[in-house]
């Protein structure tokens, strides 16, 4: 990917093929991948940043959970977006925990903290992830392909509490599903061979879609409300 | 329940083991300072046991770390081939016939440390060539260093005297005879040592056990931390394997089946891993001195004769999943 330049002041959703460079650009901005070039943080340049700065002011969410540990428990996992705030070498404090419980009420997952993350189905392990980001207590939430896994009725869950989150976070989505990027409602930035083309609104016409894809679309029904 | 009475059954071994070897011991004269029993008990049986039980420790401790930041059960110091490295370095210092260089300390502990050590250093230099996430690249790797090992030391083998190969082979075969004090004493600060790094970094663990990438983003500076518990563990197989020569399959097996009687996350087994590590370890010692053979067995193939299986069994269920 090549000659980007973006200022993103607000929610945003980002299309496109596969290979088209989203993900990359998502690293980037999150310090994970090489770049060229500048990103800025809230006027900060991010190499500026210490890496515990950094999480306190984005996160990022995976489409899918990769794990080692297969005991890990829920809280246990929701409890590691604390880690940015927490002292070295000390144990989470009574706050973090609190925090922990807050943001699990927040997102109706309560009845899932004993259980281990490894046993949860792929949509139970979405709604953990996001709450890791929000006990992370960052200003921006990148989300990767949230649904990338999940079938219909997940994917309307996941997409609700994504759309519900737009109040308290910046949202970054990158996404295929041309339905969650509707019900979310942002506004959306197409990338195609490498460079961008930015979109307000009104963005759902076949005509941008076929461009986009290359495929023919007939128009898109939405039913996650 | 059952965790209790393993727990009391290894305090049992640990007890006991003192007492069995190729001199039954009359127990009433242990204390009698000036017995050939006293000495027998105090400077070779006791610092035996200490020993035993610190290797266990620093073997299981660096096997869970292996594992953690790899991110996969096969991944030990033996099966990357830390140990044959320290092997071949033994076998050097042997066949070129060095004896004490300084401080006491002989050759061929210093070259077997030096090989160990060296070996992780080119592991983490080789990795770096590896994309991140094919960490059983890295296994691959460090088959191959063993493989490659292995034939250097034939080939020490091959121009070595009769005398300087039966040394060689007694050394590769692990033993934990020890006398006197200074061996348990050194091994016991570097226990303390790995288990306090592991200990103090085991927040970053946990992250860094989910995903590397997950781990940075939640601020932990992922390489330095993996590079500088990669070095303190390295370091403490290096003095082990220096003075007991390798014993594999300690690291593979205790963490896996301490994984298995407490299935908790990480933090929560570290402590447990370590006293079951050399829990058991003292377990095999005293089995191989308790056969009464003609000496007793090395502990390296005890070890091995359970853990070849193991590893098998490992990989099987692996492949299921």
């Amino acid at each position: 990917m090549q000659n980007v330049s973006l200022e993103v002041q607000n929610h945003l959703t980002i299309l496109g093929a596969n290979g088209s460079g989203k993900s990359t650009l998502a690293k980037a901005i999150c310090g994970l991948v090489p770049y060229e070039g500048e990103i800025k943080l809230n006027a900060r340049n991010v190499e500026e940043l210490s890496l515990k700065e950094k999480a306190k002011t984005i996160s990022y969410i995976p489409a899918k959970l990769e794990i080692y540990d297969n005991f890990i428990r829920v809280e246990e996992f929701v409890l590691l977006g604390r880690f940015p705030y927490k002292k070295s070498f000390f144990d989470y404090s009574k706050e973090d925990k609190n925090i922990v419980e807050e943001t699990l009420e927040f997102l109706k997952i309560s009845h899932l903290k004993e259980r281990s993350v490894s046993s949860l189905s792929s949509g139970e392990q979405q709604l953990t992830l996001i709450a890791q980001a929000l006990a992370q207590r960052s200003r921006i939430i990148i989300f990767d392909e949230p649904t990338a896994n999940l079938d219909p009725s997940n994917s309307k869950t996941i997409a609700q509490r994504i759309k519900g989150l737009k109040e308290r976070c910046q949202i970054v989505l990158i996404t295929h599903d041309l339905h969650l990027a509707c019900y979310v409602d942002s506004p959306i930035l197409f990338i195609k061979e490498k460079t961008g083309r930015y979109y307000e609104r009104e963005f759902f016409e076949d005509a941008t879609l076929h461009e986009l894809y290359g495929v023919e679309f007939s128009s898109l029904a939405v039913k996650y409300d | 329940m059952i965790k209790f009475f393993v727990w009391v059954f290894f305090l049992g071994v640990l007890v006991i083991s003192p007492f069995m070897g190729a001199v039954n011991l009359d127990v009433a004269s242990i204390f009698d300072a000036d017995s050939l029993t006293s000495t027998i008990f105090f400077d070779l049986r006791v610092p035996r046991v200490l020993f035993a039980f610190f290797a266990g420790s620093v073997l299981a401790l660096s096997g869970l770390l292996f594992q953690t930041l790899f991110r996969n059960a096969l991944m030990t110091p033996y099966t990357l081939g830390v140990s044959s490295g320290a092997v071949l370095g033994a076998g050097i210092a042997i066949k070129l016939g060095l004896g004490t260089l300084f401080f006491g300390i002989g050759a061929v502990s210093l070259f077997g440390f030096l090989g160990a050590v060296f070996t992780v250093f080119l592991l983490i230099y080789l990795s770096q060539f590896l994309r991140s996430a094919q960490h059983e690249s890295l296994l691959l790797l460090g088959i191959a260093l063993s493989l490659f090992y292995s034939a250097t030391l034939m080939i020490v083998f091959y121009l070595g005297s009769a005398m300087q190969n039966d040394m060689l082979i007694r050394f590769t075969m692990g033993s934990l005879s020890v006398i006197g004090w200074r061996d348990p004493i050194l091994l016991g600060f570097i226990a303390l040592m790995v288990f306090g790094s592991v200990y103090a970094y085991r927040f970053e663990l946990q992250l860094l056990s989910v995903s590397e990438d997950q781990a940075t983003l939640k601020g932990v500076n992922a390489p330095r931390v993996t590079l500088g518990l990669l070095i303190a563990s390295s370091l403490g197989i290096g003095v082990l394997v220096s003075v007991s020569g390798p014993i594999g399959f300690v690291g593979l097996i205790v963490p896996h089946v301490v994984a298995k009687i407490y299935p908790t996350t990480l933090s929560g087994r570290i402590l447990k891993t370590a006293l079951f590590g050399g829990f058991f370890l003292v377990l095999c010692d005293t089995v191989s001195r308790a056969l009464q053979t003609q000496s007793e067995l090395p502990i390296g193939i005890v070890t091995a004769l359970i853990g070849g299986p193991f590893f098998i069994y490992l990989i099987i269920t692996k492949a299921h999943k």
